[in-house]
């Protein structure tokens, strides 16, 4: 408690601050860096981030969804195996696997040929936005399928061959069972794609040409080559108020439809 | 119609685990190159396995990062179960902001982060070590490991510890004999995802770790300057195989087992 | 609950306990005078394993070599305290700013010995008057790395950067020094600018410039232009660029006639050095010409040695000028300084270009 909070306190407190020259931290108090924020160029990185982030989660979700789904409908001691399956490739070292990406996408590489083949003509898909995405995607899903599963992993199987038992098809079994059902995981793992992946920083440089400014990014600059943490703090910090913000309307939202149903 | 949806379904998830193991692939065969960069391919070779073995720095770069993950995923999967159960089972005051307390460092950037516990261990005057990396990779992976249990556990039926509880069990006997089977996917999920994230993390670790206390992603990162060389994807692959390997033990001993227990049973 | 917790916490403490039995093996015991152990934090790839090596062979004291990858997460680490670090290697701006923060001590020029063997453009340079803090190990140049196969001609000028020619094959680092570089130069002006409007004009250059980059790349820049990917890239001499260099014949890294730019990495003594005697032999050992040598036949990187010439052992690393610039390259070239107070117009121009 006291190590996720005390760290918290610091940002807090350095957010206020100025940085001295020597770009070390000076001892003052002053919202000078939250005033500099309101510039617009920061508003386009946070709105482009923001777009990003979802199209990733939202993806994310619903491949997720599938594989939670899959590995729940195995035997029983096949499951962690499947588990692990999806793990192993993230032991791999993320910039080898990065470059590998890069040399699959790239001129030459194995997709453009297959593309030629099926006679889709482009140069190199990298830099591109699809390539972006594409590596996004690939670093999350474990991310989201892991709280998925959890959730499912616990839903008692009888309910659901109850429910086409009484004649509900596919979907309704799924959109007004196993999803309702599923909830706390698929909350998390919305929370765990969605909010990290408005820090990454590394792939869009390597796959997307780094020519888009990302909130990640933008706070790594900081932190680093201006050496200003004081507004690399306060950028976090508007990040970490917006976040909170909204998950306290999804709390809300929940809350009220819990109450409907309940 | 369900059993055709179910199909699709499982059709698209073996796409996925297809799609996870593309780049995978690539980085394997790339290890048998005998070019010095991991882009060209100049002929097969198996020169970066007899050097891998032989990099004592690279070995205990791995071993430093094992014992981390490790250990920080242990960490994150304790805590996070006590924490979920807390949060699930017992309508406490503040419960909320325990939770928001936990999630808290997952909204903020890694960087950020970092220099952030930087100045709470210089405040704190704790030295940097092993601990501080374990200490930092933790606050990481406990939003991960808490939710996924958290998630596990609301999905229960609430009333079966109650069940216990009035049939006579202890807490422990409880634990063990109820939640533990019940969560046990949920517990593996925490701890793969938490040793995962910890396995790979660069930015935490270049600010909580002290002296010597180099992980094999920041010896890597340090390798661009000069090039990543094959080295690397060898150890990736071994890494693979390793764990495919032990998998497979594993899974034919179980499988074995089933089958005994079929044939028992029959 | 109050057993869960019980278990929590024998589990937490065992694991702790393990833990840092762990930390503690690695990093050692203490040492004070007569030191046996030396704790270096060095940029990633720039001391070689052989030097330390052959240090730890002759003086017996074991060396631990951390790698960081900026200045910055360098400076942070020593910022915070208690860092246990002895040696560092800040490049030219940072030596500066390590000063200012008093995070490095004065060097007793009476310990050391070798001096006279540094060339002597390194020698009282201006970002360290008379090396009070520091001694140089390394250097080389930030210039343009060209595929001649791509471009069709010779390229000698930052000019080619912004030509709408080469729109969608040009690549600039990553990062905002190094752009500005061009940016400033390629209008005549000083690379190591403090003036608003200067700064401002080169920022409107380098917004112009951006629909013309394929990207900016510090990371794998040297390839993309080998391959022919990219035609040019702004580029970091050094060992990776100097290798597709040398393997392509058709690729070329100059500076270009505006100038360019020098950096140089140097060895400090960190202010709460635990073992500064081992450190003053460190200093000694990389001033011997065989060692410092080494940086460049292991490391493929320019020792600032000028006595080292001739112990380099491979005559095309001293031909290659993504290692060593020729001097007449050098004639306009600048060392990048810390811009102090005019760090903020830089931060808010390459905000600018970076969202644009």
């Amino acid at each position: 408690m006291l190590l996720a909070v005390a760290p918290i306190l610091v940002i807090a407190r350095n957010s206020a601050a100025k940085a001295d020259v020597f770009g070390g931290v000076t001892d003052v108090w002053t919202f000078d860096n939250y005033v500099a924020l309101a510039d617009p160029v920061y508003a386009k990185t946070l709105g482009y981030s923001l777009g990003l982030a979802a199209l990733t989660t939202i993806f994310c979700l619903v491949l997720g969804y599938a594989v939670s789904h899959y590995i729940v409908s195995r035997p029983a001691s096949r499951q962690p195996v499947l588990l692990l399956l999806l793990i192993i490739p993230f032991w791999t070292d993320f910039l080898v696997r990065t470059f590998a990406w890069i040399s699959l996408l790239g001129r030459g590489g194995p997709v453009l040929g297959f593309l030629d083949l099926i006679g889709v003509q482009a140069t190199s898909l990298v830099p591109s936005q699809t390539a972006v995405i594409l590596a996004m995607i690939y670093s999350f899903l474990p991310t989201a399928v892991f709280p998925i599963y959890a959730a499912m992993r616990g839903i008692d199987p009888s309910v659901r061959e109850a429910a086409s038992d009484l004649g509900a098809d596919w979907w309704q079994t799924h959109f007004r069972i196993v999803v309702p059902l599923s909830i706390p995981g698929i909350v998390a793992a919305v929370l765990l794609t969605f909010v990290p992946s408005l820090g990454v920083f590394v792939i869009p440089v390597l796959l997307g040409g780094g020519k888009d400014l990302l909130v990640g990014n933008l706070i790594v600059t900081l932190y680093t080559e201006f050496r200003n943490q004081p507004m690399g703090a306060a950028l976090s910090m508007v990040l970490l108020g917006l976040m909170l913000l909204s998950l306290v309307a999804a709390a809300l939202v929940l809350r009220a439809r819990g109450r409907r149903t309940a | 119609m369900n059993s055709v949806m179910d199909r699709v379904v499982a059709w698209v998830a073996r796409l996925v685990f297809v799609f996870l193991y593309v780049p995978i692939v690539a980085v394997i065969v790339y290890s048998f190159n005998a070019s010095q960069t991991t882009s060209t391919w100049g002929g097969f070779s198996l020169q970066w396995y007899s050097e891998l073995l032989t990099d004592g720095a690279l070995l205990q770069t791995l071993r430093t990062s094992l014992v981390i993950g490790i250990s920080a995923a242990v960490l994150a999967t304790v805590i996070g179960f006590l924490a979920a159960l807390g949060l699930s089972r017992y309508r406490v005051r503040g419960q909320r902001f325990v939770l928001g307390a936990i999630l808290l460092p997952l909204i903020v950037p890694e960087i950020v982060l970092g220099a952030a516990l930087l100045s709470v261990y210089s405040f704190a005057e704790i030295k940097l070590s092993l601990l501080t990396i374990v200490l930092g990779h933790l606050v990481i992976t406990l939003p991960l490991a808490t939710l996924i249990i958290l998630g596990a556990l609301s999905s229960l039926d609430p009333t079966l510890p109650e069940a216990a509880a009035d049939l006579g069990a202890n807490p422990w006997q409880t634990f063990s004999r109820v939640l533990f089977p019940l969560t046990r996917s949920a517990l593996l999920a925490s701890f793969l995802l938490s040793f995962t994230t910890s396995f790979s993390n660069i930015v935490i670790s270049t600010f909580t770790g002290g002296v010597g206390s180099t992980t094999l992603p920041l010896r890597v990162y340090s390798l661009l300057k000069t090039g990543i060389t094959p080295e690397i994807n060898a150890l990736g692959a071994l890494l693979i195989l390793l764990t495919v390997a032990i998998v497979a033990a594993v899974g034919l001993r179980q499988m074995r087992r089933i089958l005994a227990g079929t044939t028992a049973g029959s | 609950m109050k057993r869960y917790g019980w278990i929590a916490l024998t589990a937490t403490a065992a694991l702790a306990l393990s833990a840092c039995a762990g930390g503690d093996a690695g990093s050692g015991s203490e040492g004070g005078e007569g030191s046996t152990e030396l704790n270096i934090y060095a940029w990633a790839g720039e001391v070689p394993d052989g030097v330390v090596e052959a240090f730890e062979e002759e003086t017996g004291i074991s060396v631990t070599v951390d790698t960081f990858d900026s200045n910055e997460t360098m400076m942070s680490k020593l910022a915070a305290g208690g860092s246990g670090y002895d040696i560092v290697q800040p490049s030219q701006y940072a030596v500066q700013l390590l000063i200012g923060q008093e995070l490095v001590q004065e060097i007793d020029h009476s310990k050391l010995e070798g001096m006279e063997n540094l060339t002597e453009k390194f020698v009282d340079p201006e970002f360290d008057p008379n090396n009070a803090y520091s001694v140089p190990w390394v250097w080389g140049t930030t210039g343009l790395l060209y595929n001649e196969d791509c471009t069709g001609e010779e390229i000698t000028s930052w000019s080619s950067m912004i030509d709408p020619k080469y729109a969608g094959k040009i690549y600039m680092l990553d990062n905002m020094l190094a752009s500005y570089i061009v940016g400033l130069q390629v209008n005549g002006l000083p690379a190591t600018s403090t003036d608003e409007d200067e700064i401002a004009q080169a920022t409107q250059t380098l917004i112009d410039q951006k629909p013309l980059l394929a990207g900016y790349n510090s990371t794998n820049y040297y390839d993309l232009v080998a391959s022919g990917d990219a035609c040019m890239s702004l580029a970091w001499g050094g060992a990776s660029v100097a290798k597709v260099v040398a393997d392509n014949p058709n690729v070329h890294y100059i500076l270009p006639e505006e100038g360019g730019t020098i950096w140089t990495d140097s060895f400090a003594i960190t202010a709460d050095a635990p073992h500064v005697d081992a450190a003053y032999e460190w200093l000694n050992f990389t001033l011997r010409p065989e060692i410092a040598a080494l940086a460049t036949n292991e490391g493929s990187l320019a020792t600032t040695n000028a006595a080292a010439a001739e112990h380099i052992t491979d005559e095309a690393l001293l031909e290659n000028p993504a290692i060593f610039a020729p001097d007449e390259m050098l004639t306009n070239s600048e060392f990048i300084v810390d811009p102090g107070e005019a760090m903020s117009f830089y931060q808010d121009g390459w905000t600018r270009v970076k969202a644009s």
